[in-house]
């Protein structure tokens, strides 16, 4: 039975996918991008990897969708409908041969590879006990492989670094635009009723990836979200750039993780290791910190390069 | 019994995407949006079912998020609506 099901998923994600490929309506192919995110989410869940199923459904369903639609919204803005619409007959060629060599190289690749898989997993579980930890994947995060995790934090901070130096020089410090010209009523109250519910859930998801699925970046990503509905109706303007609240919010992430690396070179055998005695302590108090960072740092991802000149 | 909650899932998966089949033809694109909506829903029962089926009540909490952002994405939509005249000139509501 769980064949049949596993098919028709498969069968439904590769509809999908073709369907944002063949629309011509751009907004209509993002929809149904989002749509294909939140189905990938259920895929992920079958391969019993739910901590990506959770990812997945946040980034793919969420925060992506919304990042396109601010892009698409931009360039309707600029350019006019006929030129985004006009386009050469034989355009789609290239792309999809491209596309298509590369899904057969995955394919061949997927279907190479040895039996049974090389795999780190049981020493990963077996050195479970000295972190503290219950998950896995959030061992392998924020202990085994802390190195790449803290990078990779930073890398994000570079992004937005990267986005905002996009800004006109007048608007530099200043705060991102969000809200749309029209904010229908119905917009306002699901941005009062939504956002309770989007930090418990946020604040739940950290918690408890200690133990089991769930993590720093899903609930940062839940975070970002909730963040971006209360700036998009209007609730609250964005944050001017400048602050230094929140300057300090997305650095304190990284930073934290930081000093507690080079703790490690103090009391335990060097950079990024724990003291087995307080690691989970430890590794939870990074993870709250990380989750604000992450939080800030994707919602003004999305939110864009700051185009409101700073008040001051 | 697991099998059983297994073809529930499938059956609602099917059900999900035959509405969503229909819904992604619409030429409005508030109709299209419906197909997130349905997603959100249709996907978070599969997911409830899945996880009773395969004890792993870690899927509930994807099925939360899938509710959640499927919401969350309903707002976003709202980018752009009313400044576009292409779009604007399209009857978002059918009367």
């Amino acid at each position: 039975m769980s064949l049949v099901f596993d098919i028709a998923l498969v069968a439904g994600l590769i509809a999908l996918a073709l369907h944002v490929v063949v629309t011509r309506d751009g907004r209509g192919a993002i929809l149904g991008f989002i749509a294909f995110g939140l189905l990938l989410g259920i895929g992920w869940a079958r391969l019993a990897s739910v901590d990506v199923a959770l990812t997945e459904a946040a980034i793919g369903g969420g925060l992506t969708g919304m990042l396109l639609l601010r892009a698409h919204a931009h360039l309707g803005r600029e350019i006019a409908p006929e030129a985004m619409a006009r386009g050469e007959p034989r355009r789609w060629l290239a792309p999809a041969i491209a596309s298509g060599l590369v899904a057969l190289a995955l394919g061949a690749v997927v279907l190479a590879f040895p039996r049974p898989a090389p795999s780190l997993a049981p020493q990963a579980v077996a050195a479970l006990e000295t972190t503290g930890l219950g998950n896995p994947v959030t061992a392998v995060l924020l202990a085994y492989r802390a190195i790449d995790t803290l990078l990779e934090k930073i890398v994000l901070i570079l992004a937005l670094v990267g986005v905002w130096s996009l800004s006109r020089d007048a608007a530099w410090g200043g705060a991102s635009q969000l809200r749309p010209a029209v904010i229908p009523e119905p917009l306002v109250f699901l941005a009062r009723v939504l956002p309770p519910f989007g930090v418990l859930i946020a604040v739940y998801q950290v918690w408890v990836g200690a133990d089991l699925p769930g993590g720093t970046f899903q609930a940062g990503t839940i975070l970002a979200a909730m963040a971006l509905l209360v700036m998009l109706a209007g609730l609250r303007p964005a944050p001017p750039t400048q602050a230094r609240a929140l300057r300090a919010m997305l650095a304190g992430g990284p930073a934290l993780f930081v000093l507690v690396g080079f703790l490690g070179v103090a009391v335990a055998q060097g950079f990024l290791s724990y003291p087995e005695a307080i690691a989970k302590p430890l590794i939870v108090g990074i993870e709250a910190a990380l989750t604000l960072s992450i939080a800030g740092t994707l919602a003004l991802l999305v939110a864009g390069p700051p185009d409101k000149a700073p008040a001051s | 019994m697991p099998e059983s909650l297994t073809l529930v899932a499938l059956l609602v998966l099917l059900a999900s995407a035959a509405g969503l089949a229909i819904v992604l033809r619409s030429a409005v694109a508030i109709e299209k949006l419906m197909a997130v909506q349905l997603l959100g829903t249709g996907g978070a029962a599969t997911l409830l079912l899945l996880g009773a089926a395969t004890a792993q009540p870690a899927l509930a909490d994807v099925a939360l998020l899938l509710v959640l952002l499927s919401a969350f994405s309903c707002a976003a939509f709202t980018l752009g609506e009313g400044e576009d005249p292409g779009d604007a000139a399209k009857p978002d509501e059918p009367a």
